[in-house]
């Protein structure tokens, strides 16, 4: 069995929180290594699909700008396109995060586009992926509240 | 003796001339002050043949926090509300010169009480629940009756505006979460540009806004009695409908503790000023999108190296998910969402 990232956090936060920090003289020392124990948690949930979590959200903007640039017209609408059939420009989490970035942009503008448009079959899917891009990212995060 | 009761006692015997043999023990940090760093400690000294001890705070700015903090603000706060019927801590000492304590910081008094936890307990206020959610909504309304001119607050954020609140407080957000932001938002931006289409009436009237007025942000005695309001950093001159809609922020909401409709009775009452339902409707998607400014902040900070505070991490990337969620609920609501 290999000691994986997501492994290493686990112990390490358990670590800090159930032998290190009952062991504190003052409460605020105690609390501030038991919340660093939750968030080394919260890094291992975010660690194996990292890149699988950012890589299928642009997938998904893409496709939706893709859509909007049917929708809509003009230079936003050029701009979209070019963004539907753009790729990632690398695995690494930084560039994926960048480029996240960028298309969350672009996906701002075509929304607010398509709300002055009056789209509302177009506006309701757009609720809908971010709905489902919250979702994702959110279940990361679910099991350690914060003061705990 | 820590470095910081050494520096501590210099300040108070450099602030207190009249005293003798100052002396500061018993210094702890404490727990939960994310946007200043918080102690208690006392003090004692020998005035006139007299030996003198008091419990004693220390705010001091943090390095960075979960918001931008007005230096003065708070201490100013602090002494303008005096005597105006809102319990709070007096406030003794305003330092903004960086020699003593590294940062600009105010000594006050040691409020009696603690804070209920809204995040942990299922009944953070020792079953007084329902008469401290009462006073919670009875002082808010309080504040707001004040005449921010008349206890000389003009000089907060929007202090001098007659009108125009809710766009001057969301420009200003908008502009913290475009300043912090490395991967946007969309379901905020949706929210805001909701906002911006669909604004609220102007208040009745000018308030003093807390800014911060939640469940964790005051302190009750076992008796069940609010004993002081805490956090002002954030307060400023608006529509006291703010402060409703924050506390009532699924994130830590008093209607756990008392429904909506008997809070803003007591509102009501105590300030004198009708509840326009429809404007607190729109500053509940306000508070939403405010709170994710916050948390915005909150990351920054930590990924910039500037907090190494575990509450603002935690505030940082778990926080805002709720709030957005809150959004996404609150457009539904609207009938935002097709």
């Amino acid at each position: 069995m290999r000691l994986t990232i997501e492994a290493s956090l686990r112990r390490i936060g358990e670590l800090l929180r159930e032998d290190i920090a009952p062991d504190l003289q003052t409460p605020f020392l105690g609390q501030s290594v038991r919340m660093a124990g939750g968030m080394l948690n919260i890094c291992a949930n975010w660690v194996d699909d990292a890149a699988a979590v950012r890589a299928d959200e642009n997938a998904a903007i893409r496709a939706m700008l893709g859509h909007a640039a049917v929708a809509l017209d003009g230079e936003l609408a050029e701009r979209l396109r070019s963004a539907a059939v753009s790729s990632d420009p690398g695995i690494r989490i930084s560039q994926l995060d960048a480029e996240n970035h960028r298309l969350r942009c672009l996906l701002v503008e075509a929304h607010a586009a398509v709300e002055d448009a009056g789209l509302s079959l177009l506006d309701a899917a757009i609720w809908k992926l971010l709905e489902e891009i919250e979702l994702t990212r959110a279940q990361r995060e679910q099991d350690n509240p914060i003061g705990k | 003796m820590s470095e910081l009761e050494s520096r501590l006692t210099a300040y108070l015997a450099h602030r207190m001339p009249e005293a003798a043999s100052v002396a500061v023990d018993e210094l702890a940090r404490i727990y939960g002050g994310s946007s200043q760093e918080t102690y208690r400690f006392r003090a004692c000294w020998t005035q006139g043949g007299e030996a003198m001890e008091r419990r004693l705070i220390l705010r001091r700015d943090a390095p960075a926090g979960l918001v931008v903090a007005e230096r003065d603000l708070e201490y100013k706060v602090y002494r303008a509300l005096a005597g105006q019927g809102i319990p709070a801590p007096e406030a003794h000492y305003l330092e903004l010169d960086p020699q003593w304590l590294d940062r600009p910081f105010f000594i006050m008094d040691l409020a009696p009480g603690r804070p209920g936890d809204p995040f942990i307990s299922p009944d953070p206020y020792d079953g007084h629940d329902e008469s401290i959610a009462r006073q919670f909504w009875a002082i808010m309304g309080r504040l707001a009756a004040i005449d921010h001119r008349a206890v000389g607050l003009s000089g907060l954020r929007n202090g001098e505006a007659a009108a125009g609140f809710w766009r001057l407080e969301l420009d200003r957000w908008e502009g913290i979460i475009d300043a912090g932001e490395t991967v946007v938002e969309p379901i905020v931006r949706a929210a805001i540009r909701w906002l911006r289409r669909n604004p609220p009436p102007e208040p009745a009237k000018p308030a003093i806004v807390h800014g911060d007025y939640r469940s964790g942000n005051f302190l009750f005695t076992p008796d069940g009695q609010i004993s002081a309001i805490l956090d002002w950093e954030m307060c400023h001159i608006g529509d006291p409908l703010e402060d409703a809609a924050w506390g009532i922020d699924p994130f830590w909401p008093i209607t756990r503790h008392l429904p909506l409709e008997a809070g803003l009775a007591e509102w009501e009452q105590a300030s004198g000023i009708p509840a326009d339902r429809g404007a607190l409707d729109w500053w509940r998607l306000f508070a939403a999108v405010k709170a994710c400014a916050i948390w915005t902040t909150a990351e920054a900070a930590v990924a910039s190296g500037e907090s190494h505070e575990m509450i603002v991490a935690l505030s940082g990337i778990r926080a805002g998910h709720f709030h957005r969620k809150v959004i996404l609920a609150l457009m539904k609501e609207r009938g935002a969402v097709p």
